[in-house]
C-alpha cells in the first residue's frame, strides 16, 4: 500500500477522531514519525476540526467553572507540598520563604513586646509628669499669693512711712499711766492733723488673757471717744483706727474683747497728751 | 475572548504544565464552549454534560504531562478525553438506570431558567454534519462516534460482518471530511 492510499483511506480521520483500535493506532502514529506527509494529512484534519468545533460551541453555565477553580486550586495548593519534598532544587525557596516568614513574625512579636513595654514606661512617666506638674502648679499658687501677701505687707509698710514722714502728722508718746497695771508700757499714736487719720504703734504692751483686747480712746474736751480696738500682734507695726477730728490726748485700756462704750478706768496701761 | 492573552499552542502546553492557573483559565475559556459541545452532542442533557465537562477540565489539569505533541494538537487531545468522558458517562450504571426510567428525548436546552428554548442536539456541531450523510453512514458514526460502540459491537448490532463495519466507517469519515470542508 503506498502512502497516497494510505492517507486517503480514512485512517487519519479515524485516527484523529479516536475511532482506531489499539495496533492501528500505534502503527499510525510510527507512519507519521516516518513519512512527513501522513503528518501533515493529520496536522491539516486535526486544523479542520479544530475550526469546525470552534465555529460551533455552547457556552456551558458559570459554576461549571467555578467548581473547575475551587478544585484545581484545592489541588495545587496540596501538590505543590509534594513538589518540594520531590524537587530537591526546588527546596531552596519554600525553606527560605518559610524562615524569613518566620524570622519576620519574631520580628514583629518582638517589635510589639518593645512596643508594649515603651507604652507603659512613657504612661507612667506621664503619670509622674502629670503629679509634679500639680504640685508645682500649686506650689506656683502658693508662692504667688505669698508674693501678694508680701507686697500689700509692703505697701502698707510705705503707707506708714509715708505717713510717720509726713510733715503734717503728730506724734503722740503714750508712756505707762501712774496707775498702769505695768508701768513700763509704751505705745505711740501718729495723728495726721490734716486728714485726721490715726495709727497706732505698740512700743511695749502685755499679750492680753484672751477675752480681753485693748481699746484706744481719744480724750476730747475732757470725755473719751472710741477710737478702735486692736490686736497687739498687728499693732506691732502700725495699725489704722478710727479717723478721730479732735483729741487733746490718747489712752489705751484693757477691755472685754469687742471694746466697751466707756473706758475702765483700772485698766488704763498708757495715756499721752497731744502737743499743741 | 478579546482582552485574554493569547498564546501558542506550545507556550500554553508549557505554561499548562507549569501548572500555571492563568493558562489553564485561558484554556478554559477559548475551548469550554466547544468541548461542551461535543459533549452535549454525546450526553444530550445540560445537566450531565456539566458534570462531564468538570470532570473533563479536572482531567486536563491532571494529565496534560501525559499529552504528548508529536501525536496530535492539544484540542485533539482535549476533544478526545471530553467524547471518552462523556462516553464513559452514557455507559455508567448510573445513568443506564436513570435512562430505564424516563426514555431521553435527544433535545438539550440552551438558556438559562423559565426562558428556555429548545435546541435539537442534531442541530449543533459535528452531529449535524453527521446528519447530512447517507442514512447507512450517518448511523455507523453516530454508533461509532457519538455512542462510543467498538467495531466488534457494531457488527452484532447491524448484523453486518466486521470488516464490513471498518470499512463503511473509514468511507463515513471521508464524507465527512469532505462535509466539514
Amino acid at each position: 500500500m503506498n502512502i497516497e492510499e494510505y492517507i486517503s483511506s480514512g485512517i487519519v480521520e479515524s485516527y484523529v477522531l479516536g475511532l482506531t483500535e489499539k495496533d492501528e493506532r500505534a502503527e499510525f502514529e510510527k507512519m507519521c514519525l516516518l513519512h512527513p506527509e501522513i503528518k501533515a494529512a493529520r496536522d491539516s484534519f486535526e486544523l479542520l476540526l479544530e475550526k469546525q468545533a470552534m465555529a460551533s460551541t455552547v457556552q456551558p453555565p458559570d459554576k461549571v467553572k467555578d467548581n473547575i477553580f475551587a478544585i484545581i486550586k484545592n489541588e495545587s495548593l496540596s501538590s505543590s507540598r509534594v513538589i518540594t519534598m520531590s524537587e530537591p532544587g526546588s527546596i531552596q525557596a519554600p525553606v527560605a520563604k518559610i524562615n524569613w516568614m518566620r524570622y519576620l513574625a519574631a520580628a514583629a512579636v518582638l517589635l510589639l513586646i518593645a512596643s508594649t513595654a515603651l507604652n507603659v514606661y512613657f504612661f507612667s512617666q506621664v503619670n509622674n509628669y502629670r503629679s509634679q506638674y500639680a504640685n508645682l502648679l500649686a506650689k506656683q499658687e502658693q508662692l504667688a499669693s505669698n508674693n501678694n501677701s508680701l507686697e500689700a505687707r509692703l505697701q502698707s509698710f510705705e503707707s506708714a512711712i509715708a505717713m510717720i514722714k509726713d510733715p503734717n502728722t503728730d506724734i503722740v508718746k503714750m508712756p505707762g499711766a501712774p496707775t498702769s497695771p505695768v508701768p513700763g508700757s509704751l505705745a505711740t499714736v501718729y495723728w495726721n492733723n490734716r486728714t485726721k487719720d490715726v495709727y497706732l504703734m505698740v512700743n511695749n504692751l502685755p499679750n492680753p488673757q484672751s477675752g480681753k483686747q485693748y481699746q484706744l480712746w481719744a480724750i476730747v474736751d475732757g470725755k473719751p471717744v472710741d477710737a478702735g480696738v486692736f490686736d497687739t500682734q498687728t499693732a506691732l507695726t502700725l495699725v489704722k483706727m478710727k479717723n478721730i477730728p479732735k483729741a487733746q490726748a490718747f489712752a489705751i485700756t484693757l477691755e472685754n474683747a469687742g471694746g466697751s462704750l466707756t473706758p475702765t478706768m483700772n485698766q488704763m496701761y498708757v495715756i499721752g497728751n497731744v502737743e499743741t | 475572548m478579546g482582552t485574554t492573552p493569547s498564546y501558542t499552542e506550545p507556550e500554553l502546553v508549557k505554561m499548562l504544565k507549569a501548572r500555571d492557573e492563568q493558562s489553564f483559565s485561558y484554556l478554559y475559556s477559548n475551548y469550554s464552549g466547544a468541548l461542551y459541545s461535543i459533549i452535549l452532542q454525546i450526553v444530550a442533557d445540560h445537566d450531565l454534560a456539566n458534570d462531564v465537562l468538570q470532570e473533563v477540565f479536572i482531567n486536563i489539569w491532571r494529565k496534560i504531562d501525559s499529552y504528548d505533541q508529536s501525536k496530535g494538537r492539544l484540542f485533539t487531545w482535549m476533544l478526545n478525553i471530553s467524547r471518552n468522558a462523556a462516553i464513559d458517562f452514557l455507559r455508567s450504571k448510573a445513568y443506564q438506570n436513570s435512562k430505564k426510567n424516563q426514555e431521553f428525548p435527544e433535545v438539550l436546552h440552551v438558556g438559562n431558567g423559565d426562558q428556555m428554548t429548545q435546541m435539537n442536539i442534531d442541530n449543533i456541531g459535528l452531529k449535524k454534519i453527521v446528519y447530512k450523510l447517507k442514512a447507512e453512514s450517518r448511523v455507523l458514526i453516530d454508533l461509532a462516534y457519538f455512542k462510543g460502540y467498538t467495531h466488534e459491537e457494531i457488527a452484532e448490532l447491524e448484523k453486518i460482518p466486521l470488516g464490513t463495519v471498518k470499512t463503511r466507517i473509514r468511507s463515513a469519515l471521508i464524507q465527512l471530511r469532505e462535509h466539514i470542508k
